[in-house]
C-alpha cells in the first residue's frame, strides 16, 4: 500500500524497554518517569488516524512525558553522520545529542505508523515522507528537533559531514528547518562547527567553502557567535606520519 | 490390710494428675528438644542476604526485552528468528531463587545457546583497558564487532542481576562482588560469554590494548589474558592483529616492543596463531584526534618529508 517499511516488530517493547534502560542505566539524573505512560502517549498521536495526517504537536503529550533539560554546553547537532555522532557524543557523556535524550533515544532507528479507523499499527508498510509529509515518523523527528534545538543553551556544536558529495549543510534539511529557527538566541553563548571527513574518506567540504559557507553567514546574520573547524587537518598529519 | 473406698479413688484422681502432669512435661520436653534440634539460623520472616555491589537492574525483564527486539528487529534482522521472550526466561531461571554465590556455567547453558549467533571472520574484536575507545569505534565503524556488539554483550552491557533463596527470588538491594563470591551471577555470565566470543572467531581477530596504561598493556589476570586468549580457535583463526593505542597526551608505557606484548606474542605463536602488532592503529587514532584536534599529537605536521 505505501511504499516505506512497516513498523518496527515489538514496537511497545523496545519503547517501554528504552525508556526503562534510559532512566535506569543511561542516565538516571533524568528521574523517575513513567514509562508506560509515555508509550501511550507516543502510541495516540498517531494511531486511529490517517497516517498522512499526523503533525508534530500531535507528540505534545508525549514530549510533556519525556522531557528533561539539556545540559549546557552538552547540545549536539548533526548531518549526514549518524555514526559518527553516536561515537563522538559518547553515550551522552561528552555530548548530548538528540538521540542521547529520552525522547529521542526511545524512538531511534525504528519506525512506525497506524491506520484510520484502526487501533493497530501498520506493520505492512508506511508512507514516506516523499508519499506525505505528515507522516507519523517525520513529524516526530520534527517536533523532537524543535524541542531539542529550543532548550539547548551554551555553546552550541554542529557536527557536518565533510566527504558527502550535496554538501555538509543540506538544505532542506532538519537542522536547517527545524532546529536554526528553534534556537533560543538569549541562551546561545556561542556555535562551534566541525567539519569532519568519513574515516579514510574524500575531503570534498571545509570551513569557509560552499555550504559550509553558507551555513556560517546565516548564522551570523542572525547574530550568532561563530567559528569553524575542519578535521581535514589531523588526516594531514597522520599522513605526514608516512 | 482392710481396703478404705474413698482412698481408691482419690489414689485413681492422683494417678491421672501425674499421669497428665508427666505427659504435659514429655510433650513439652519434646517440643524444646525438636527446635533445638532443627533450628536453623533464621531470621524471623525472610530475608535477603546483603553484598556490596549495586542490586538487579530495576525493570529488568523490560530492559532485556526492549534490547533483545532492538538489536533483532532494528539492527540484525537476519537474527529474526531469535525468540526475545525465551531468552529473557533462561536468564531468568539462570538466576532467580538461587543463592548467588553459587552460579555455575551449566545455569547459564540455556541462555547462551538461545541468544549467541554466529560472528562473521574478520570481524572480531577483543580488547583490554580500552573499553571506551573501542566502543566509540566499533559505533562510527560497524565492520568491527566486540562482544558487546552481539546480541548477548548488548543485551548484559551495564546491567546487572542476582537472586536469592527467599521471595521474590531477585534482589535489587544488593548483588555478590567478586571480592565477595567468584561464582557469582555477573562474573560467571562475562567469563562464560567471552569464552563463546573468543570460540566463534574465524579469521582475522583484531585486538585493542592500551599502551598507556602503568601496569602494562597485557595482563594476565584480564578476561581477554586469562580466558579470551585460550579459547581462539587454531582451526579457524589465522592471524590476530594487535593495535597498540597510546591516550592523546597520554604517557606511552609501553609499545609492540615492549614486555607484555612479547609475553602475548609467545603464548599466542605457541598455538600456532600468526601475530601483527601495530602501535596507534590509525582509523582508531583519527577517532582520538576528531575529539582532541588541538593537540600537538593531532595538529598538521611542519616539516614535510
Amino acid at each position: 500500500k505505501w511504499k516505506g517499511e512497516g513498523t518496527t516488530q515489538n514496537l511497545e517493547s523496545i519503547v517501554i524497554g528504552r525508556c526503562y534502560d534510559y532512566i535506569g542505566i543511561v542516565n538516571p539524573a533524568v528521574g523517575e518517569k513513567n514509562c508506560s505512560a509515555i508509550w501511550e502517549a507516543f502510541k495516540n498521536a498517531f494511531i486511529n488516524k490517517d497516517p498522512c495526517n499526523i503533525l508534530p504537536n500531535d507528540y505534545e503529550l508525549f514530549i510533556n512525558l519525556s522531557f528533561h533539560t539539556i545540559p549546557p554546553n552538552k547540545s549536539l547537532f548533526w548531518e549526514n553522520n549518524q555514526l559518527l555522532v553516536n561515537s563522538f557524543a559518547g553515550r551522552g557523556r561528552r555530548y548530548m545529542s538528540l538521540a542521547d535524550t529520552l525522547f529521542g533515544f526511545v524512538a531511534d532507528y525504528l519506525n512506525w505508523c497506524g491506520q484510520a479507523n484502526s487501533a493497530g499499527l501498520d506493520y505492512e508498510s508506511c508512507p514516506t515522507t516523499e508519499e506525505c509529509e505528515n507522516n507519523a515518523v517525520e513529524s516526530f523527528w520534527r517536533k523532537a528537533s524543535a524541542t531539542y534545538a529550543q532548550h539547548s543553551s551554551g555553546v552550541i556544536h554542529v557536527l557536518l559531514n565533510g566527504s558527502v558529495v550535496g554538501g555538509a549543510y543540506p538544505e532542506p534539511g532538519f537542522f536547517a528547518d527545524y532546529e536554526i529557527p528553534n534556537l533560543q538566541k538569549d541562551k546561545v553563548s556561542e556555535i562551534v562547527i566541525w567539519v569532519v571527513d568519513d574515516i579514510e574518506g574524500p575531503d570534498i567540504e571545509s570551513c569557509g567553502t560552499h555550504t559550509v559557507k553558507i551555513l556560517e553567514n546565516r548564522l551570523k546574520t542572525l547574530g550568532y557567535d561563530v567559528t569553524c573547524t575542519d578535521n581535514y587537518k589531523s588526516v594531514m598529519f597522520l599522513l605526514c606520519l608516512d | 490390710m482392710p481396703f478404705r473406698p474413698g482412698s481408691a479413688r482419690a489414689r485413681q484422681r492422683s494417678v491421672l494428675l501425674v499421669g497428665s502432669a508427666v505427659l504435659l512435661a514429655a510433650l513439652v520436653l519434646a517440643v524444646v528438644l525438636a527446635s533445638l534440634l532443627t533450628h536453623e539460623k533464621q531470621e524471623v520472616g525472610p530475608k535477603m542476604m546483603k553484598w556490596k555491589d549495586r542490586g538487579t537492574t530495576k525493570n529488568l525483564r523490560e530492559v532485556i526485552l526492549g534490547r533483545c527486539y532492538s538489536y533483532v528487529m532494528a539492527r540484525y534482522p537476519e537474527l529474526g528468528d531469535k525468540d526475545c521472550l525465551k531468552i529473557w526466561e533462561s536468564l531468568k531461571q539462570a538466576f532467580i531463587y538461587k543463592n548467588p554465590c553459587n552460579i555455575t556455567s551449566e545455569d547459564y547453558e540455556p541462555l547462551m545457546e538461545l541468544a549467541t549467533h554466529p560472528i562473521p571472520c574478520n570481524k572480531s574484536l577483543l580488547w583490554s583497558k580500552t573499553s571506551d575507545l573501542v566502543h566509540r569505534y566499533t559505533k562510527s565503524n560497524q565492520n568491527f564487532l566486540t562482544l558487546e556488539d552481539t546480541l548477548l554483550g548488548y543485551m548484559a552491557d551495564r546491567v546487572s542481576w542476582c537472586g536469592d533463596p527467599s521471595d521474590p527470588g531477585i534482589n535489587y538491594e544488593s548483588c555478590p562482588k567478586r571480592s565477595e563470591c567468584e561464582s557469582n551471577p555477573s562474573s560467571v555470565f562475562w567469563k562464560m560469554a567471552s569464552k563463546l566470543f573468543a570460540e566463534a572467531a574465524c579469521g582475522v581477530v583484531q585486538v585493542m590494548l592500551n599502551g598507556s596504561v602503568e601496569a602494562g598493556a597485557f595482563r594476565s589476570s584480564s578476561i581477554f589474558g586469562s580466558i579470551e586468549i585460550f579459547n581462539l580457535n587454531p582451526d579457524k583463526v589465522t592471524e590476530v592483529h594487535i593495535w597498540l593505542m597510546h591516550d592523546i597526551g597520554g604517557p606511552q608505557s609501553e609499545s609492540c616492543s615492549g614486555h607484555s606484548i612479547k609475553r602475548l606474542k609467545s603464548i599466542l605463536e605457541e598455538r600456532n596463531f600468526k601475530i601483527t602488532c601495530v602501535d596507534n592503529y590509525r582509523p582508531v587514532q583519527l577517532l582520538q584526534c576528531v575529539h582532541n584536534p588541538d593537540h600537538t599529537d593531532c595538529r598538521l605536521c611542519t616539516n614535510t618529508t
